[in-house]
C-alpha cells in the first residue's frame, strides 16, 4: 500500500519536472538560436545544414566568433541606445505605475459617480493601432516642443497608462473591503489606506505590470523611430539596432542585430530575476484576520 | 445625524476619487485626444500624406464603403448548344460564367474575393478591396487562435511556476525571456529558423526526422502562412499572459484550498472551483489587452510575410506608407478600433470586470 503511493508519487514528481524542462526549452529555444547565430560569422551562418553551435565550416570544429559583439561594442551608438533606453525605460514604468495605481485605487475602490464611463474610456484611449495615431501624435509633440527623450516617455503613456490602470484596478477590486473599513475605524484616511495597506498588499501586481510596462517601453520602435528622428542622440536600442551597417554592402548583418538583441535581453533577464522573489503571496489572508 | 455623517463621507470619499484620476486623464487628453480625434475626421476625407498636390475634400463615408463593401452574386453556368453545362475538359468541373463578368463595375469596381458552392449554385463573392476584407479575415482567425492557445499555456505555465520547486526563480525568469526580446528582433529570428531551406532550423530538424524534404516554405506557402505566424505569436507573447495570471494566483487566500483540502476536494476540483473562478477578473484583463494586441498585430505580419499577407495593421501601414493614403488609412484605424471594442466589451460583459458587488 505504502509502496504504491511512493511510486505514484514519483510517477507524479517525474512528469512534473519533465514538464518544466519541456518549458524551458520551449521558452529559451529561439533565444538560444540567436546566441547562437551572434556567434557565427557570415560564412557560419550560411552553412547547410545549419549547426546546433559555431562550427567551422572545413573542419566542423566548434569555432565560435566573437567579433560581432565587438563590433556592436565599438559602435557608439549602441552604447548610447542602452543609456537612452534605461533612461526611457524606467522613467516610463514609474510614471506609469505611479499615475495608474492613484487611478486604479479610485476605480477599484472608491464609489464615485462615472466610475464605468471613466474605465472605458480610459481603455478606448489604447484601442487604435499605433501607425493610425503617429501623425497627429507627432503634431502633438511639437506642439508642446519637447525633447526627444520626454516625447517617448510621454508618447508611451498611451500603451502603459492604461494597461497598469487596468490591471490595478482589478487588483485593487480584488482586496477585501474589510480591510479598508479596519483601517477606517482605526482613523487612517482612505488615502492614508491606499498608501500604507493596499499598495503593500499589491506588490505582485505592482511588480508584475511595472516589469510588462517596462519591456513594452524597452522594446517600443515605432514611436522611438519618428521622436529620435531629428535628435539621434536620443535613438533607444530598437531604433540603433537598425541603423546597424553590414560589413558587406547592403546586406543586413544577421550576426550583429543577433549579438545586440542579445545584449539588450539581458538586462531585462537581471531585472527580472531581481524582481521576481516580489511576485509572491501578498499578506491577504493575514491581514483580514488581523 | 448618523446618516448626514455618512454623506459627508461619501462626498469625501468622491472627491478624492476624482482627484486620484486627474493625473491619468490629464496625461491622456495631452497626448490622446488630438491624435484619436484626428484620425475620426481624417477617415471621412480623401487627405493623402506627404502630398499637398491638392486640396483635401471631405467625402463622408467613401473610405468606409471603398473597404468595406461586399456584394454575392450568383454565378450563372454555361451553356453548350444544347442547354447543357458544359464541362471542362481539362479538370473535369462544371464551367461557369467568369466572375469578372457578372462584378458590379458601376459606381464602384467589385473584385473577385471567393467562390462557393450552395445547393447546386454557384455564387461568386466579390469585394471593392478584396485584400482589406483578407486583412480582416486573417487577423480574426490569428486573434482567435492565438489568443486562445496563449491563455492555456499562458495558465499552465502560471500554474507550474506558481507551485514550489527547486529553481523556481529561474523558471520565472526563463518564462519571460520570449517576451524580453524585441518584437522586430524576434520576429526575424524566426524568419532565420523557419528559412525555406536547411539554412534554417526548422527545415535541419524536419529534414533529419525524415519530415518533408528539407524545403518547406513556411512563408511562402498558402497553408502554412498563419500556423507560422501564430506560432510565434504564442512563443512570444504568451510569457505576458503567464506573468499576469501568476500575479492573480498570488491574490487567492490559502485559507480556501485548506478549506477545500479539509472537505476533501480533490485537485482538479479545487481548481475549477477556486483557482479558476477567483482567476476570473486577472484572465479578463489579460485577454483584453491580449486581444487588443493581437487585433492591431503589425511587426511579425510585416517582418515574416510583408505583403504576402496582410493583417488589418500592415494593410493600414501600406495603404499609408505605400499608397500615402491617410484617409483610407486612418479609416481602417477606426474599423481596427470598432473591432477591439466589440471584443472589449463581449469580454467585460461576458467576464462582469466593470461591476462593482462581486
Amino acid at each position: 500500500m505504502r509502496g504504491k503511493k511512493k511510486t505514484g508519487y514519483i510517477i507524479k514528481k517525474t512528469a512534473f519536472y519533465l514538464l518544466i524542462c519541456f518549458i524551458f526549452v520551449y521558452m529559451l529555444f529561439p533565444f538560444y538560436w540567436a546566441v547562437n547565430s551572434s556567434l557565427k560569422s557570415e560564412a557560419q551562418l550560411q552553412m547547410t545544414p545549419a549547426t546546433f553551435v559555431p562550427r567551422d565550416p572545413e573542419t566542423k570544429a566548434f569555432s565560435p566568433t566573437f567579433k560581432n559583439y565587438i563590433s556592436v561594442f565599438k559602435d557608439g551608438q549602441f552604447i548610447r541606445g542602452l543609456v537612452n533606453s534605461t533612461i526611457v525605460a524606467t522613467s516610463t514604468t514609474i510614471l506609469a505605475l505611479a499615475v495608474g495605481s492613484f487611478a486604479a485605487f479610485s476605480l477599484g475602490k472608491l464609489r464615485f459617480r462615472g466610475k464605468k464611463p471613466a474605465l472605458y474610456v480610459i481603455l478606448a484611449m489604447t484601442m487604435f493601432p499605433q501607425v493610425t495615431v503617429l501623425a497627429g501624435l507627432y503634431a502633438v509633440i511639437n506642439k508642446l516642443g519637447l525633447s526627444a527623450r520626454l516625447s517617448m516617455i510621454l508618447s508611451y503613456m498611451l500603451f502603459t497608462l492604461p494597461f497598469t490602470t487596468w490591471v490595478l484596478t482589478s487588483f485593487f477590486k480584488d482586496l477585501p473591503v474589510e480591510i479598508m473599513e479596519s483601517a477606517q475605524v482605526d482613523g487612517a484616511t482612505p488615502f492614508q489606506t491606499f498608501r500604507m495597506i493596499l499598495l503593500p498588499l499589491t506588490a505582485p501586481a505592482l511588480v508584475t505590470t511595472g516589469l510588462l510596462s517596462f519591456i513594452a517601453a524597452w522594446n517600443e520602435y515605432l514611436f522611438a523611430l519618428t521622436f529620435t528622428s531629428i535628435e539621434p542622440t536620443a535613438r533607444t536600442v530598437p531604433v540603433a539596432i537598425q541603423y546597424f551597417t553590414g560589413v558587406i554592402a547592403r546586406q543586413e548583418p544577421l550576426g550583429e542585430i543577433m549579438a545586440a538583441s542579445v545584449i539588450v535581453t539581458v538586462p531585462i533577464v537581471v531585472l527580472v530575476l531581481i524582481f521576481q522573489k516580489r511576485i509572491i503571496a501578498g499578506l491577504t489572508a493575514g491581514a483580514v484576520k488581523g | 445625524m448618523a446618516k448626514n455623517n455618512m454623506s459627508k463621507l461619501a462626498k469625501r470619499e468622491e472627491k478624492l476619487a476624482y482627484r486620484l484620476l486627474l493625473p491619468t486623464v490629464l496625461i491622456l487628453v495631452l497626448i490622446a485626444l488630438y491624435p484619436l480625434g484626428s484620425v475620426f475626421y481624417t477617415s471621412f476625407t480623401d487627405k493623402t500624406f506627404a502630398g499637398a498636390d491638392k486640396e483635401t475634400q471631405f467625402i463622408g463615408l467613401e473610405n468606409y464603403k471603398e473597404l468595406l463593401s461586399i456584394t454575392i452574386k450568383e454565378l450563372p453556368p454555361i451553356l453548350d448548344e444544347n442547354g447543357k453545362q458544359k464541362i471542362d475538359p481539362k479538370t473535369n468541373e462544371p464551367m461557369y460564367e467568369r466572375a469578372i463578368r457578372i462584378l458590379p463595375r458601376e459606381p464602384r469596381r467589385y473584385k473577385e474575393l471567393n467562390q462557393f458552392t450552395l445547393f447546386g449554385k454557384r455564387y461568386v463573392i466579390g469585394a471593392t478591396d478584396p485584400n482589406f476584407i483578407s486583412a480582416i479575415w486573417n487577423t480574426l482567425v490569428f486573434t482567435v487562435i492565438s489568443v486562445a492557445l496563449e491563455t492555456v499555456l499562458g495558465l499552465a505555465i502560471a500554474l507550474v511556476v506558481n507551485s514550489n520547486f527547486k529553481g523556481r526563480g529561474i523558471m520565472r525568469t526563463v518564462m519571460l525571456v520570449p517576451w524580453a526580446v524585441i518584437t522586430v528582433v524576434s520576429a526575424k529570428m524566426w524568419e532565420g529558423m523557419l528559412q525555406p531551406n536547411r539554412i534554417g532550423f526548422f527545415n535541419t530538424v524536419l529534414d533529419k526526422l525524415g519530415i518533408g524534404n528539407g524545403q518547406i516554405a513556411f512563408l511562402t506557402t498558402e497553408g502554412l502562412q498563419l500556423p507560422s505566424i501564430i506560432a510565434v505569436d504564442v512563443w512570444k507573447t504568451t510569457p505576458f499572459m503567464a506573468l499576469l495570471i501568476l500575479a492573480g494566483l498570488q491574490l487567492i487566500p490559502d485559507t480556501l484550498y485548506e478549506a477545500a483540502e479539509i472537505d476533501g476536494a480533490s485537485k482538479l476540483r479545487q481548481f475549477f472551483t477556486i483557482t479558476l473562478p477567483m482567476l476570473k477578473p486577472t484572465i479578463a484583463v489579460a485577454l483584453v489587452f491580449r486581444t487588443l494586441d493581437a487585433l492591431r498585430v503589425f511587426d511579425v505580419f510585416q517582418v515574416l510575410l510583408s505583403s504576402r499577407k496582410y493583417s488589418m495593421a500592415t494593410y493600414n501601414y501600406f495603404q499609408l506608407i505605400g499608397n500615402r493614403n491617410m484617409g483610407l488609412a486612418s479609416a481602417i484605424g477606426v474599423i481596427i478600433f470598432i473591432f477591439i471594442s466589440i471584443f472589449a466589451v463581449i469580454y467585460i460583459r461576458m467576464l462582469g470586470v466593470d461591476t462593482d458587488e462581486r
